[in-house]
């Protein structure tokens, strides 16, 4: 079992190192991920939202709907916490039983 | 040759991370220890993200200097990528979702079995 | 040659993730995943990403090994590989 796994698992590792033979240099300025959509937010962002740090500024200001969503993953995880963990008391378990 | 390892080495680094955690995830026979392949695998990849954010050649962090100063023109060579750091701040918060949710499932697991071994719970299945 | 502080870093990230899956008992395990998280926290830095260090440092290196430790303490301390 161990060694069928340590098959796949080299497998894989041998394509994903296969897969980066194409991928542009580490600390390229000019990368296909720093040309297409930062750009605008780096110029924009003071004039738009008035906040030097950009992190914060795309994070909560453009990309605001993003945040939301985490927000309910989040609450969606403590519920689902509470509810496997608790004990239940006398009345509700004996309904459940 | 050595421009190329240099230009590389820190992706195969992330691959090589990524394999110990996905090896521990699928082979081992612990639960905890499935837990931590897993926070592994999660962090290689997000380490990959912000590897893709970096800029060579005197950029800086992505916060504005003198902002509130004169005003002057904004560079985009001057400043890393923001994007991915944005994205990968989600991603972390989401994986201590999951940590929480796998760790609930783990304590009961362990009240009902008395175990953490894999095969041990299959075969008190059976 | 002058080696990177980056590659320094990340040669301490993967002894780290070496260990915290080999090693037998599992609160050791547990803690060497919470260096690991600092480690990588500190890798983020170097790369420039502080917000993302800041998350990591608080979030991953801190509640993540409290919830792990809780979770061993609640349940079992030994495993066998």
């Amino acid at each position: 079992m161990k060694l069928i796994s340590l098959v796949i698992v080299l497998i894989t590792g041998a394509i994903l190192i296969y897969g980066t033979m194409d991928m542009p240099d580490w600390g390229d300025p000019d990368s296909p991920a720093s040309l297409h959509v930062s750009p605008r937010y780096i110029t924009k962002t003071l004039e738009e939202t008035a906040t030097p740090n950009m992190v914060t500024s795309v994070l909560a200001d453009y990309r605001g709907y993003d945040t939301l969503g985490e927000t309910t993953v989040i609450f969606t995880a403590g519920m689902v916490c509470i509810l496997l963990l608790r004990s239940l008391g006398g009345k509700i378990s004996k309904l459940d039983t | 040759m050595f421009d190329f390892i240099v230009s590389k080495y820190n992706y195969w680094m992330y691959i090589v991370l990524m394999m110990i955690g996905f090896y521990a995830m699928i082979g081992k026979n612990n639960l905890v220890k499935k837990i931590i392949g897993m926070n592994i695998f999660q962090t290689a990849i997000i380490l990959f993200f912000v590897s893709i954010a970096c800029k060579k050649g005197g950029a800086t962090l992505p916060i504005i200097k003198h902002a509130h100063g004169a005003e002057h023109a904004i560079k985009v060579s001057h400043y890393l990528n923001p994007l991915p750091h944005v994205l990968m701040l989600t991603a972390i918060v989401v994986m201590v979702a999951t940590l929480g949710v796998a760790i609930a499932i783990i304590i009961k697991i362990y009240r009902e079995y008395g175990t953490l071994e894999e095969n041990e719970i299959l075969r008190k299945l059976k | 040659m002058i080696v990177p502080f980056d590659l320094i870093i990340l040669i301490f990230v993967l002894i780290c993730a070496l260990a915290a899956i080999t090693i037998k008992d599992l609160l050791s395990a547990v803690i060497i995943l919470g260096a690991y998280s600092f480690f990588m926290c500190l890798m983020w830095a170097q790369m420039g990403a502080v917000d993302v260090a800041f998350t990591e440092a608080s979030v991953s290196a801190s509640i993540g090994t409290i919830l792990l430790i809780t979770a061993v303490f609640k349940t079992t301390r030994r495993s066998k590989d």
